[in-house]
């Protein structure tokens, strides 16, 4: 049922970016993913949609392996970026995470400056001058559409701007790394209408330079900025495909449900 | 219908008036002893208040004198207790808060034994420092004071600051380390800021805590009519001149007493208020 390595939808001109193999997450005894297979195609929107528990923070979680600041928790089976295992002792986390990016359902800036907030990786990673420093920040802001308005507040609390500018802000330092990838968990749940649709704007704008995933419990969203859906259910990938067709034509039952709404 | 809602009505009426009568009555019981100690020492204490206090040294018995001496170690010790324990109860609330996930009954532990030094009595503590410090090299100092008193301090800063810590929200620790950053720079550089008015408070709520402390001075610091010449001898502390002018019987050293008692309870009361203060201020900085 997951041969997506044979999908037609992704024998066009994408590039996978991700593929992930057979891949088992466990939360100490409890089974949460269950033999997922999905391939990621590279400078496109994917999301996955899912009703709650079905997996898909925890599947979005593993792609930068933030889980693994916990105890307990384990995944098994093979996520290649670019060809390379993730999961494998040897790769740094460090290092996957300077390449997959992540955004939070919730907006939490550090307690420093505006500026700092995305000067913050950068300072860690690279050792650059100030002026080069300026620019990097400046372009990540630009962006994120949030250089017109901070631009003259740049040394201001980040816990001085709105809901909207904040999470703009968090895309804002996760992309002045460069990461290839950008993982968004909810990003807009918290968020009202007008701020929601900056943001799906501005990863319109993104796909351009990112490989975006995005996990939202919203199917209009989904189906308006994606170009590929993943639908799980219950710890396991369902369907796979073009958003047009996950949408117009699912292939199985229990997508057709929930997608309708006579489920979840 | 209509008279048995009235009747419930009434009922509950009574109820609150009741239940709001006795809470307030016992607020006011409360607050009555509060206030009178406080006045008390405060009027007491503003009439014993002369500059000999800042200038001179405690007098012999029956002379006149001020507590000079009794303040500058009171503020040696308290200042070394606040700068041995604060240090070791941040890095210990750090470990309870951010790098003992792994290990839980080691942590439970932890927070256990840290729970019952946080309740000990403070002679208790004095006794221990005694045996360790005072014993060991068979004279009373300032030092073994400043021990003592770090020891009050340690439980209450490695309280304060795995509870604030563990208040800091997770998608923050997230956030940066998902920026490919280590565990223990996001923990200095990002958490320490969110947590820093909380961890604050619990070195400030120490020091106000220490600065009043008499029981483990007994033992350590023991008491000096003079001034002590190096941490290194007795050194003399308000609170302990206080206990000892307090029962005597002349009337120039209860003055001072009251003197030496009235400038703790300010200085507690300033440090706290300041502390509230300060804290109100962040909370709307960040609510801003």
């Amino acid at each position: 049922m997951n041969k997506i390595a044979d999908d037609p939808v992704l024998t066009d001109a994408t590039r996978t970016k991700i593929s992930v193999r057979e891949l088992d997450f466990y939360y100490r005894d409890y089974h949460a993913l269950k033999s997922i297979n999905l391939d990621i195609p590279e400078r496109k929107i994917t999301a996955i949609i899912g009703p709650s528990g079905c997996g898909k923070s925890t599947l979005l979680r593993v792609f930068n392996r933030i889980y693994s600041a916990y105890a307990g928790l384990e995944a098994t089976g093979e996520v290649l970026l670019d060809g390379e295992n993730i999961l494998a002792s040897g790769y740094s986390l460090n290092r996957l995470r300077t390449r997959v990016g992540m955004v939070f359902q919730k907006a939490v800036p550090f307690p420093l400056s505006i500026y700092e907030n995305v000067a913050y990786g950068l300072r860690h990673h690279l050792k650059l001058p100030r002026v080069q420093l300026d620019e990097c920040i400046e372009q990540a802001l630009r962006e994120s559409a949030l250089w017109n308005e901070v631009k003259d507040k740049l040394n201001s609390s980040a816990l001085s701007l709105s809901g909207g500018q904040q999470q703009r802000l968090c895309i804002a330092r996760a992309v002045a790394l460069r990461p290839q990838v950008l993982l968004l968990d909810e990003p807009t749940s918290a968020l009202d209408p007008i701020a929601t649709g900056r943001i799906e704007q501005l990863l319109n704008e993104l796909q351009n330079d990112f490989t975006i995933i995005i996990v939202t419990h919203n199917m209009q969203q989904a189906a308006r900025v994606s170009a590929y859906t993943a639908y799980m259910f219950l710890g396991q990938m369902i369907e796979f495909g073009t958003t047009a067709d996950l949408f117009t034509r699912p292939q199985r039952r229990q997508t057709e449900d929930y997608i309708t709404g006579r489920f979840g | 219908m209509s008279r048995a809602t009235g009747f419930y009505y009434r009922r509950r009426r009574v109820t609150d008036v009741f239940a709001k009568t006795l809470g307030v009555a016992a607020t006011a019981f409360g607050l009555f002893w509060l206030f009178w100690i406080l006045l008390v020492t405060l009027n007491n204490g503003m009439h014993a208040l002369t500059p000999a206090i800042f200038t001179q040294t405690t007098p012999p018995p029956g002379g006149e004198g001020g507590l000079a001496n009794a303040l500058v170690g009171s503020f040696e010790m308290s200042l070394l207790g606040v700068l041995i324990g604060a240090p070791l109860g941040i890095a210990a609330g750090t470990y309870l808060s951010e790098f003992a996930e792994r290990h839980p009954a080691w942590r439970e532990t932890i927070r256990f034994v840290n729970d019952i030094l946080l309740s000990a009595p403070s002679i208790v503590l004095g006794l221990f420092v005694y045996t360790l410090a005072v014993r060991s090299v068979g004279h009373f100092s300032g030092w073994s004071g400043a021990i003592a008193l770090a020891l009050i301090v340690l439980p209450v800063v490695v309280r304060t600051t795995d509870e604030t810590l563990r208040l800091v929200p997770n998608v923050m620790r997230e956030a940066a380390l998902s920026l490919g950053i280590p565990r223990w720079k996001v923990t200095v550089q990002v958490l320490y800021r969110a947590a820093a008015p909380g961890i604050l408070t619990g070195v400030l709520l120490g020091l106000a805590r220490i600065s009043g402390e008499t029981a483990p001075l007994l033992f350590t610091a023991l008491n000096n009519q003079f001034w002590a010449p190096s941490l290194n001898a007795p050194t003399s502390s308000v609170p302990v001149v206080v206990f000892q002018f307090a029962m005597s019987p002349y009337d120039s050293w209860h003055a001072l007493a009251w003197a030496g008692a009235f400038i703790v309870t300010v200085f507690i009361l300033l440090l706290s208020v300041a502390t509230r203060a300060y804290l109100l201020r962040n909370r709307f900085d960040a609510a801003a």
